[in-house]
């Protein structure tokens, strides 16, 4: 399974930079995360059941009081582009 | 055959909270960019949604307030796409189990009552501004810049069903809805900052067709004026092909604000390109009878209910809605003065007219405290009773804007009472006609618009405290006779 796996181009995919040693870790959990997949599509399910949502638990919300963040210097940190203040990226329809 | 339009609007409703609606980052209302974010909302690894308390009683109210029935057992789902006016490459939105389905909005068009059916309220988060750089058209941009301040306040999305039938629906459907919302107090609903933004959905079809024609989505439109022309620009360009036989097809087209016209932006994503599941971040959002019950208590009075208030003292559907539309102590004062007058549409005039039109001018926003139902009255009556003249009414509000004054004092001790004895009158008119001889010659030989000439002398001579309409009425008679 894991020879199907090319790792260079998913780590390109998510814009990050992987060592050999990344490299090879990542690609033995990427290969486990499809495997484990695979056996799931294999499973013998009844359709009637199906589980709307993955998570059992109850929803917490949050008050509705505002706190303060990153600053602005530090929100734009990991921006490989930036100008005036904004994040740039290539041209975009919306 | 005739041709028939269907329109559906979509309208997003931006939520009046502190913070975000899944961080806790402020709301902030600065021309500064990218001054509120957190890993949340620029989507972080490892960071994690919490959907904000308030918001969901915000949309809970409106949800009830438009009739909808409310989803109990209701979820999150990621709509992903690859526009970069979301940091995450999905928002976090609701698709087949939203807060509020099955709903509608009672709409005031042309004075007469309608209904618009509302088909699910749910809730989302904002996104963030993108700004094309490059020579001014987004097709031919060179760069992107984005502000993330914006992306992840809290939006309510609500949809239509398509059962609208005119642009003057959908502008009173659109003027319903923000009045609700402010009202609710959950949105400022200004449409000039984009508190309230809508799209049209547009399709035309022959008349006793079963199925509706293509359908076209207009985006870009930032009045209710750009509205309403949107929606007949496009009626009538569909109208066109349709009778032509041409192809329409389904697409997302832009309204220029300065041609006037709609032009092709994108062919339309059906729901199966955003690929919705369910967030996995988000439990299923559980909303408890006993919840529900809270929030039906604290529901205000809403715009119909105020419209059918007013519409009980005797007021016509079309002034009532307009009184709705008002700031609440407009309409209080109106019910307070009506009361006293017993005559709603003097009431109303006075009130959304005379009084609204000096504070405006004034640039007063609040009534100064010894401006009263009971003293406001008071000048109305004087008018009602002829007492005073419209003219000196108008004099004595102003004064009251002003400084305390009892309005029929002012009024006597400013000699604006008016001369109401038929006698008094009688003399004056006959003094006109003696004196003006010339003049009612040239009222005989048709030139009718002297008479007004001759109802000033009137009421010059009796310094302004003759009737205008007694006193013409008197004059005509005198001369006629």
């Amino acid at each position: 399974m894991a020879d199907k796996i090319d790792i260079k181009n998913v780590a390109k995919l998510a814009s990050i930079k992987l060592n050999q040693e990344e490299e090879d870790r990542l690609k033995n959990d990427l290969s486990m995360i499809i495997e484990h997949f695979d056996a799931l599509s294999k499973m013998d399910l009844p359709d009637d059941k199906i589980s709307i949502h993955p998570l059992g638990m109850s929803l917490n919300l949050a008050e509705d009081i505002a706190s303060k963040s990153l600053t602005h210097k530090e929100a734009l940190s990991n921006a490989p582009e930036s100008k005036d203040g904004q994040f740039v990226v290539p041209p975009s329809l919306d | 055959m005739n041709i028939i339009p269907t329109i559906g609007m979509e309208t997003h409703v931006e939520l009046k909270t502190n913070s975000k609606m899944f961080c806790r980052c402020h709301v902030l209302d600065t021309e500064s960019p990218n001054e509120s974010l957190c890993p949340t909302c620029l989507g972080l690894p490892g960071s994690l949604p919490v959907p904000n308390k308030k918001a969901i009683e915000f949309i809970t109210l409106l949800a009830l307030s438009t009739n909808c029935s409310i989803t109990n057992d209701g979820m999150f789902h990621r709509k992903n796409y690859f526009y970069p006016d979301l940091p995450k490459n999905y928002q976090i939105s609701q698709f087949d189990l939203p807060v509020g389905t099955e709903g509608s909005l009672e709409i005031v068009v042309d004075g007469e009552f309608g209904t618009v059916e509302i088909e699910r309220v749910h809730m989302e988060e904002d996104t963030g501004k993108s700004t094309h750089i490059g020579s001014g058209r987004i097709d031919s941009a060179t760069s992107t810049h984005l502000d993330f301040n914006r992306a992840g306040i809290p939006l309510v999305e609500v949809v239509t069903k398509p059962l609208i039938k005119s642009s003057k629906e959908a502008v009173a459907y659109i003027e319903e809805l923000r009045q609700l919302v402010i009202d609710l107090d959950i949105s400022e609903g200004k449409l000039e900052k984009g508190n309230l933004r809508f799209d049209a959905n547009i399709s035309v079809a022959h008349e006793g067709d079963k199925e509706l024609g293509t359908k076209v989505e207009i985006k870009n439109m930032n009045s209710l004026k750009s509205l309403e022309k949107a929606i007949e620009y496009e009626i009538s360009r569909q109208t066109k092909m349709l009778i032509a036989e041409e192809n329409i097809i389904q697409e997302t087209r832009h309204w220029d604000e300065k041609k006037e016209v709609t032009s092709s932006m994108r062919s339309k994503e059906g729901s199966a390109d955003y690929r919705y599941f369910s967030d996995p971040d988000i439990p299923n959002m559980i909303l408890s009878n006993d919840f529900v019950n809270e929030i039906k208590k604290i529901i205000p009075e809403l715009p119909s209910q105020k419209r059918k208030m007013f519409i009980e003292t005797g007021l016509s559907i079309e002034d009532a809605n307009n009184l709705g539309k008002n700031k609440n102590w407009i309409g209080d004062l109106y019910r307070s003065i009506t009361k006293i007058t017993g005559d709603s549409k003097s009431s109303f005039n006075w009130v959304t007219g005379e009084l609204q039109g000096q504070l405006r001018k004034l640039e007063i926003k609040d009534l100064p405290n010894w401006v009263t139902p009971k003293n406001l009255s008071e000048i109305i009556l004087l008018v009602k009773e002829d007492k005073i003249s419209f003219t000196s009414g108008k004099e004595i509000l102003a004064n009251l804007i002003e400084q305390e004054i009892v309005p029929e004092e002012f009024a006597s001790e400013n000699n604006l009472i008016q001369e109401n004895n038929i006698e008094e009158i009688s003399k004056i008119v006959e003094e006109v006609i003696e004196n003006n001889s010339e003049v009612l010659e040239r009222i005989a030989n048709g030139e009718e618009k002297l008479i007004g000439f001759l109802v000033g002398q009137i009421i010059k001579i009796s310094k302004g405290q003759v009737n205008p309409s007694v006193a013409k009425e008197l004059l005509l008679k005198e001369i006629s006779s």
